[in-house]
């Protein structure tokens, strides 16, 4: 209970939306209730009918109305059914829109527009995957314990008509179905199934990662150790499995004893108040009837409430997404264009990481430059891409455009900044859409003029469909090399005077990366261009190279400074070149 | 709806005739239920005292209880054969995997393998649990039921044997019409759930452009429409569950209200009359319990599918052929007119590749993108299998395929990206000798460079790294698997693809030179489109297309124009600087 409560005392992910849409839910409940009365309903008048009909009345006008009744009922719990599938799915639905776009804009406050990583990728999956679970929450647990209860209280009302102490009796024997035997699940089950999750997912990670490195095993020839590292997890698995398998069958066999009392107890009841005349007898087979279409929701119950903890952890997680949103200082805008870009003494660390990533790194970058910057993995390079888009702020020192502070101008940062990755991302539409995503308002020409300037008009215009080509999810339908092209065009249109270049070209090889970076630095020749590469290929391109080491710049000049006075820089250079000694 | 294979698990006959007799006292139990219970109502009904229902309620009461905890006890019973069924089914794909290798992987994808190994299986135990005992509780149960109808009264007992049929075809005509637009609907849900995770994953492009917070709105958008669009499916596929809903409940009001009349007009007693009743919704159960756990059996269908699909891919045959072997000075590898065409390719991957290579040699295999460098690589690691056998051969042995247990004992293959295991960086290192001391492991790590790196970390050697653990950059990566070679010494085969391509220059100047070394006194394969690696290689095989197209001494290769000397203009065409 406890629990429960401590994960909703800042929940805004369940609570608001359960508010927002709470006609649609009293519709659910309403309807759900009904489904199960109406079953009761059916069989308590049916009892009714036979028993009327056994007297053998004169008239049939006796037992028309039950006749009329029976078919009544039989028509509305299926009616009432139908109606509550269909509105608490549309409800759940509804809901799932909302949680989506609420987890993007979440997500959306908190990315970065430089590399992101495998990692973060499954986050994202996990979240996603959250959303789910908080869907089925409701429409495994939530709707069915709600309506259990109200069918709970209908009962107890209904016999409390007749006989308030039959009543509590019922109250106490149901109690133990709807409230006793949910909170033992939640305790003993619920424990057991978080249990399980943990393993499983932990069996998950390390599977994967036994079929990541299957190379390795096969050479390796380990079989054995191949399958026993799958053993324990198993068994583990296994053993939780089929106690959670026994426990709930006994704990249907539970239900059914407490169901059986209650039936019972109807009976000697119905045996005692009812026996007076014969009229009054009639009711007899009704009430010990009724109760039998009740026992579905009853054990729903139980199960709804044992997967608990598994919704527990989603809610959880999502909540604590969306509850710290980050900082934003006052933005300003930029009338004229860039002049200069620079970088004053700016010293790094992460927030709670003392390691210190730029340590007093000035750069001044003038309109139409291009640099380029070297190093080795870690020694900062993404860092001070970060600092200068403004996704990061510098603990020490200041990164300006024309002097106004980077993060005072996020707002225009579109119209500043145009950023070709590692793996730019197109978006599973068409060439032309992924395209115009550079720029919404432009012309169907001048998208296709930017898809002419980065060479692949030949390509696109020969494919059948054309500019309406689907790219497929992430691209797929086109090489590495033709990807970063299609998002050259939309850096085009989106014509930005700021370029990045983040290792566009680290997965392609020699020749599709030289040929990129020919069409990249021609068609970007206006623009000032900051190039984050690994080795030298076209590094002619450029005014500026710096090579920065352990978060401070190393060797810089132009290339052919450098080339004519760094020994190291000339071997380096004669290595990418392939030369031979 | 069942798979015909599910007969031949062993095992699977006794439980299902123990089921069966299972079932049947259940279904007796029922009926006694349905008939004490009746008994003691109608005694009420006559207004007898209650003393007089005692028995009639006990025995209501005791086979209650019975019908239940049978329940229990067919799931008691059947539970073992399952839960060995579905032990023995995962112990044999991951053993498949272990055998098949990396080339099942790739066609399946990581992502579908490892599903299939969890999720996959744990459908197929529900799916085991659910279909016998469901599909012999509608064989048995509804039949029992009503032959005792019969006898009681044969007018409802028609009634009820003909209306199954109608539900059961309601249900199949209904079921089918929603089925395709529901599949095509899961379809676009799950297209879309992927299409969500796909642009969360794309934010930070959004971001550059400046569409992030616009495509909030579009995320909801593209949400509701196929909320929209779901619902009207889902009114179509519920239609089938409403049917059965409507038939089966219409038909106890319809049997009540028949038994009614009859009563009036003398043709029963109350009761057989209250039996019937009690018995009609019993006799529907089987039904509707079957078409509730319709998706989660159609789900488990479809993965037992998948993973059975797997168990009977062929294995590559033939791993031992090769009897005794170690590669030394003396040892030769022929390639003679070798092919090798993938599955659904038409055209083959690798054609006419022939080449011969005696003791230990640094062989260069270069060529552009997609000219077949890291399919040669693949076939000589043993990972495909070429179109026609015998003609590979080593030390004059001709053999079907590489995937020599005694061949792979002999080499190590290391990727762009070695694999990192979650686990040690000691156990890392270890991976091909996992019992080797601490001592040569640190020699291992000392000759691969690693020793600097190691004293930077909190635990050393005992640093957990990997997935989800400490970042291991590109250069660091490539260091361990090369402490892996240095490690084991018995190994003297490398297979090189592309080891260096994506590491940052400097970082790939320095892992070179502790490279170098360890290429001596091995049999080296380096497929590389880092030219400088050519200076330090013996051989040099030049791809392109799928074919061989030149091969010699860098010396002679480079001695006249040629395929080597194209590709080393085109490849090496840096701008010159001076």
């Amino acid at each position: 209970m406890h629990s429960i409560k401590s994960t909703f005392s800042h929940d805004t992910w369940v609570m608001p939306y359960l508010r927002k849409y709470k006609w649609l839910l009293v519709l659910v409940l309403f309807l759900g209730l009904m489904t199960y009365l109406s079953a009761a309903a059916l069989m308590f008048n049916s009892g009714y009918l036979i028993s009327e009909a056994a007297r053998r009345p004169d008239s049939i006008i006796y037992i028309y109305v039950p006749v009329v009744l029976a078919r009544a009922f039989g028509i509305a719990r299926p009616v009432f059914r139908y109606s509550e599938r269909l509105t608490s799915h549309n409800w759940v639905l509804r809901i799932v829109s909302d949680f989506r776009k609420k987890l993007y804009q979440a997500v959306e406050t908190k990315a970065t527009a430089i590399k992101q990583t495998h990692q973060t990728g499954d986050i994202l999956s996990i979240l996603a995957d959250d959303i789910d679970h908080i869907e089925n929450l409701y429409l495994r647990t939530v709707f069915p314990i709600v309506i259990g209860w109200l069918l709970y209280l209908f009962i107890i009302i209904g016999i409390g008509v007749f006989s308030w102490p039959v009543a509590l009796l019922m109250a106490l024997l149901l109690a133990v179905i709807v409230l006793v035997m949910p909170l033992i699940s939640v305790a003993v089950n619920g424990a057991r199934e978080f249990k399980q999750k943990q393993i499983q997912s932990q069996f998950y990670t390390s599977l994967t990662d036994e079929v990541l490195g299957l190379t390795d095993w096969v050479i390796s020839g380990r079989y054995h150790d191949f399958m026993a590292l799958q053993t324990k997890p198993i068994d583990e698995i296994a053993a939780l499995r089929k106690k959670d398998h026994f426990f709930q069958w006994w704990r249907g066999l539970g239900v059914q004893v407490f169901f059986l009392l209650t039936v019972l107890t109807l009976l000697i009841w119905s045996g005692v108040a009812f026996t007076s005349t014969k009229s009054l007898a009639n009711w007899v087979a009704a009430f010990s009837l009724a109760l039998f279409p009740i026992v579905e929701p009853f054990l729903e119950i139980s199960q709804g409430a044992s997967e608990w903890p598994i919704y527990q952890q989603s809610i959880e997680r999502v909540n604590a997404l969306s509850n710290d949103e980050p900082e934003v200082p006052k933005q300003e805008t930029l009338t004229v264009p860039v002049k200069t870009i620079d970088v004053n003494h700016v010293t790094f660390s992460y927030p709670g990481d003392d390691r210190v990533i730029l340590k007093d790194v000035s750069l001044s970058i003038k309109r139409g430059e291009k640099i380029a910057l070297l190093g080795p993995s870690g020694t900062g390079k993404s860092t001070l891409l970060k600092l200068l888009l403004g996704d990061e702020t510098a603990t020490n020192g200041s990164v300006t455009i024309n002097g106004t502070p980077i993060t005072h101008l996020q707002d225009q940062r579109a119209q500043l900044f145009g950023v070709l990755d590692q793996q730019p991302y197109l978006f599973d539409t068409t060439v032309m859409n992924n395209i115009r995503l550079g720029n919404l308002n432009a012309t169907d020409e001048q998208v296709k003029a930017a898809i002419e300037a980065v060479e692949l008009k030949p390509l696109i215009e020969s494919l059948p469909d054309g500019y309406d080509t689907e790219v497929q999810e992430s691209g797929s339908r086109f090489s590495g090399g033709e990807r970063q092209r299609l998002s050259l065009a939309r850096i085009l249109l989106q014509d930005a005077p700021i370029i990045i270049l983040d290792e566009p070209t680290v997965s392609l090889d020699p020749i599709t990366e030289r040929h990129l970076l020919d069409t990249v630095f021609n068609v970007l020749k206006d623009k000032t261009i900051i190039w984050v590469t690994h080795h030298l290929a076209g590094i002619d391109h450029v005014d500026q190279v710096r090579f920065l080491e352990d978060g401070a710049f190393d060797m810089q000049g132009t290339p052919k400074d450098l080339y004519h006075d760094e020994p190291r820089f000339r071997k380096l250079y004669e290595l990418d070149a392939g030369k031979i000694e | 709806m069942i798979d015909r294979r599910l007969f031949d698990f062993p095992g699977i006959k006794p439980r299902v005739v123990m089921i069966a007799v299972l079932m049947l006292i259940q279904s007796l139990m029922i009926i006694i239920q349905a008939r004490a219970l009746s008994v003691a109502v109608v005694g009420l009904w006559n207004q007898q005292a209650l003393a007089t229902i005692v028995v009639p309620t006990a025995i209501f009461a005791v086979s209650f209880m019975c019908r239940h905890a049978i329940t229990v006890a067919q799931n008691r019973v059947f539970y073992p054969f399952v839960e060995k069924t579905t032990g023995d089914m995962r112990e044999r794909l991951m053993t498949k995997l272990f055998r098949l290798g990396p080339s099942i992987v790739e066609k399946t994808g990581t992502g579908n393998m490892v599903t299939m190994a969890l999720e996959g299986i744990d459908k197929v135990q529900t799916y085991l649990m659910l279909i016998i005992i469901k599909i012999m509780d509608m064989g048995i149960t509804p039949w029992v039921i009503l032959i005792y109808i019969a006898f009681l009264q044969w007018k409802e007992a028609i009634f009820l044997l003909i209306i199954y049929p109608v539900i059961i075809l309601f249900m199949i005509i209904l079921g089918l019409a929603a089925q395709s637009k529901a599949d095509r609907q899961y379809e676009g849900y799950t297209r879309l759930s992927n299409n969500f995770v796909d642009t969360l994953r794309g934010l930070g492009t959004l971001k550059q452009l400046g569409l992030s917070k616009k495509y909030a709105g579009n995320v909801y958008q593209v949400s509701e429409d196929y909320r929209k669009e779901t619902m009207s499916t889902l009114r179509i596929a519920m239609t089938s569950t409403f049917a059965l809903d409507f038939f089966t409940t219409l038909s106890v009001a319809v049997v009540a209200v028949f038994l009614g009349f009859d009563l009036m007009d003398g043709k029963i007693l109350l009761l057989p009359a209250l039996t019937i009743l009690t018995l009609a919704p019993d006799y529907f159960l089987p039904v509707r319990n079957f078409a509730n756990d319709y998706h989660a059996t159609l789900n488990g269908k479809n993965a037992l599918q998948a993973v059975l699909d797997v168990l009977e891919v062929p294995e590559t045959k033939d791993r031992d052929e090769l009897k005794t072997f170690t590669w030394d000075e003396n040892a030769s590898i022929k390639f003679d007119d070798v092919s090798l065409t993938y599955d659904e390719a038409k055209k083959p991957t690798l054609s006419h590749i022939s080449f011969d290579v005696h003791g230990f040699r640094k062989v260069g295999i270069i060529g552009a993108s997609g000219s077949g460098k890291s399919t040669l690589i693949n076939l000589i690691g043993g990972f495909l299998t070429p179109d026609k056998p015998d003609h590979i051969s080593l030390n004059g042995q001709k053999l079907p395929h590489l995937s020599q247990e005694q061949w792979q004992f002999n080499s190590i293959y290391i990727p762009q990206s070695p694999y990192l295991f979650h686990a040690t960086l000691r156990e890392n290192v270890s991976f091909y000798q996992p019992h080797a001391t601490l001592q040569t492991v640190e020699t291992a790590c000392e000759k691969a460079g690693l020793t600097d790196w190691i004293k930077t970390l909190p635990d050393g050697l005992e640093t957990m790294i990997g997935e989800g653990s400490r970042g291991v950059s590109g250069g660091q990566a490539q260091r361990i698997a090369l402490a892996r070679a240095f490690l084991d010494d018995k190994r003297r085969v490398l297979l090189f693809d592309e080891p260096t391509a994506h590491l940052d220059i400097e970082t790939e100047a320095a892992l070179k030179e502790d490279m170098l070394p360890l290429l001596d006194n091995r049999l080296v394969f380096f497929a590389t489109h880092r030219l400088h690696w050519i200076n330090q290689m013996d051989y040099v095989l030049v791809m392109d297309h799928g074919k061989l197209v030149e091969q010699g001494t860098p010396a002679e290769l480079a001695a006249h124009e040629g395929p080597y000397t194209r590709l080393r203009a085109e490849m090496g065409g840096l701008h010159a600087l001076d």
